[in-house]
């Protein structure tokens, strides 16, 4: 008895433990050799762990930027980063062993729904459950759930969005494609449907964005971590300045107040660079292995393949959404503020990979126009959800961050706004 | 309710197959092979060009392994987002399905991870990188 409880309070509260077993059980269930299992799950925990250090990197430079922010522009300055409210939930409100029950409850509710309903899909994107995992179960724990309860409740809403989104999607993802053999696994969809819907009313689908000549590239989003550079440095260089040399220099010590922000700024790059390459290791063996296992519980499974899927069908509407997501989401960030809501900065990566899927989405129903306006709108909307949580994040003790993919913001709203106020009346 | 299947939805590409006039494989696969004959002595953007030509009469002759040779040679040759990335997702799916059927995890690992590099590949074209 005494090992059972030093087992259950001293091993299986580690969260980084918690999802190693997950991926041993992965492994083993697939019949891999005891080496693989073996490697498999250590590597499984060593993601875990750099996941971790990434996140404590991240809310660091976060808690600085948040105070010379308050300092410069007398308001609350908000970062859209997924990975910052992931690090966050894990380092201060020591959610990490929930999130990583909470995901595979999001895999086995999945697999689950598929092979009991028509619907047939299986998300495959391993990234964006791990981020549905983290928003459900942050939300779920505000709404005052925990333990077993706060699994299942987390998982089965992020298991009903898992195939809910790719099916409210398939049918503009059949028009792209053609037939019904993949469909969108990218937890955006809700962004993807509001801006065919404004394509639609505002568009003529005769034109498409396919008949322009535009440049091939984007060379300066060549590099996820440049293009972050490329918001982060001059956002706390400015800042600091505004914040000014005296309030600067309380928080930098001995090093010149600007010099300061631009390392807390590389800092946070640092941060979001550790934290990928954890979640890419701790991915690389969990999800293959969900996948193993989902194709075959499900044999008519519709995969849900991330949003590129989509960008060999109109590249001009992918490289449009993303100038057009950007141009709402900088009208967003001067216009949110003005109705009381915090000032949201704009997410270049976020703008590239849903503005450029909206794009596809919007030129699939209303031509080049309809991309055009309808990518506008869509970053305005997607600047917009994210705001709204902000709220309830302050409330958390969550610092100067909110979340970015709209389908997950749409999740914790539906905790915030609904799953809470029931819990509390009950 | 929920659970009652009132319509099965349709998994494959049939359901856009069904109006269309029977296919004579033979004579898509005898064109298929004439052009491939002919590669060698073509290049550049021309080479391209009837490498996703015989990889669609392929896929339309339902030579699955054939239309992947032709559109992964393609693809090597010019990266470029287009037919042979479109089609090749659902080549690779058809693979993965196979696979599942014949319970043949290896098999189903390996196109899957083909599609995932696919995928990285499409990221990267438009990201001017590749």
């Amino acid at each position: 008895m005494i090992v059972v409880n030093f087992i259950i309070n001293n091993i299986l509260t580690q969260a980084s433990i918690t999802i190693a077993l997950i991926s041993l059980f992965g492994l083993m269930l697939q019949r891999k050799k005891a080496g693989e299992v073996i490697s498999g799950a250590f590597k499984t925990l060593l993601g875990f762990l750099i996941l971790s250090a990434g996140s404590g990197i991240i809310v660091l430079s976060l808690i600085y930027l948040g105070k010379i922010f308050t300092e410069g522009f007398g308001m609350q300055g908000i970062v859209p980063s997924i990975e910052a409210i992931n690090g966050q939930a894990m380092n201060n409100l020591h959610l990490g062993n929930q999130i990583a029950l909470t995901f595979l409850a999001i895999f086995v509710f999945n697999i689950i729904i598929a092979r009991f309903t028509r619907w047939k899909y299986i998300f495959l994107t391993g990234q964006a459950i791990l981020w549905m995992a983290t928003m459900t179960t942050i939300f779920g724990s505000f709404a005052g759930l925990s333990g077993a309860p706060l699994i299942l409740v987390a998982g089965l809403v992020g298991g009903i969005f898992a195939v809910a989104m790719p099916a409210i999607a398939q049918p503009i993802v059949r028009k792209i494609t053609g037939s019904n053999d993949i469909a969108l696994g990218h937890f955006c969809t809700v962004g993807y449907i509001f801006a065919a819907g404004v394509s639609k009313l505002v568009g003529d689908k005769t034109k498409s964005t396919e008949d322009l000549e535009l440049p091939k590239g984007l060379e300066f989003l060549q590099d996820t971590y440049l293009s972050l550079a490329l918001v982060m440095i001059p956002l706390y260089v400015i800042t600091a300045f505004f914040a000014g040399a005296k309030f600067g220099s309380t928080l930098s010590g001995d090093v010149n107040y600007v010099v300061y922000a631009f390392l807390q700024a590389v800092q946070f790059i640092v941060g979001v660079y550790v934290l990928l390459a954890g979640v890419r290791l701790l991915l690389a063996e969990i999800v293959p292995a969900f996948r193993g296992i989902a194709l075959k519980v499900v044999p008519d499974a519709i995969p849900a393949l991330d949003c590129p899927v989509l960008f060999a069908y109109a590249p001009n509407a992918v490289t449009l959404g993303f100038i057009g997501t950007t141009i709402g989401s900088v009208i967003a960030m001067f216009l949110l503020p003005k109705f009381g809501l915090a000032m949201i900065l704009p997410g270049m990566l976020t703008n590239f990979f849903a503005g450029g899927t909206a794009g596809v989405f919007a030129n699939a129903v209303g031509g080049r126009r309809g991309t055009i306006i309808a990518t506008i709108a869509h970053g305005i909307f997607i600047t917009l959800l994210p705001a709204l949580l902000v709220v309830s994040f302050n409330k958390m003790g969550f610092i100067n961050a909110t979340a970015t993919d709209v389908d997950t913001v749409t999740a914790a709203l539906l905790f915030a706004w609904f799953i809470t106020p029931i819990l509390k009346a009950i | 309710m929920f659970f009652k299947k009132k319509r099965i939805e349709e998994t494959s590409s049939d359901l856009y197959q069904e109006n269309i006039k029977p296919i004579n494989k033979g004579k898509l696969i005898e064109e298929a092979r004439i052009l491939f004959n002919t590669i060698d002595s073509i290049s550049g953007d021309e080479r391209i060009k009837i490498l996703n030509k015989i990889g669609s009469l392929y896929f339309e002759a339902d030579k699955i392994d054939d239309a992947i040779k032709c559109y992964e040679i393609s693809i090597s040759g010019n990266k470029n987002l287009g037919k042979a990335y479109t089609d090749l997702v659902k080549l690779y799916n058809i693979k993965v399905k196979e696979a599942v059927k014949e319970k043949d995890d290896e098999g189903m690992k390996y196109y899957m991870d083909k599609i995932d590099k696919l995928l990285q590949l499409s990221k990267d074209v438009i990201r001017g990188r590749a």
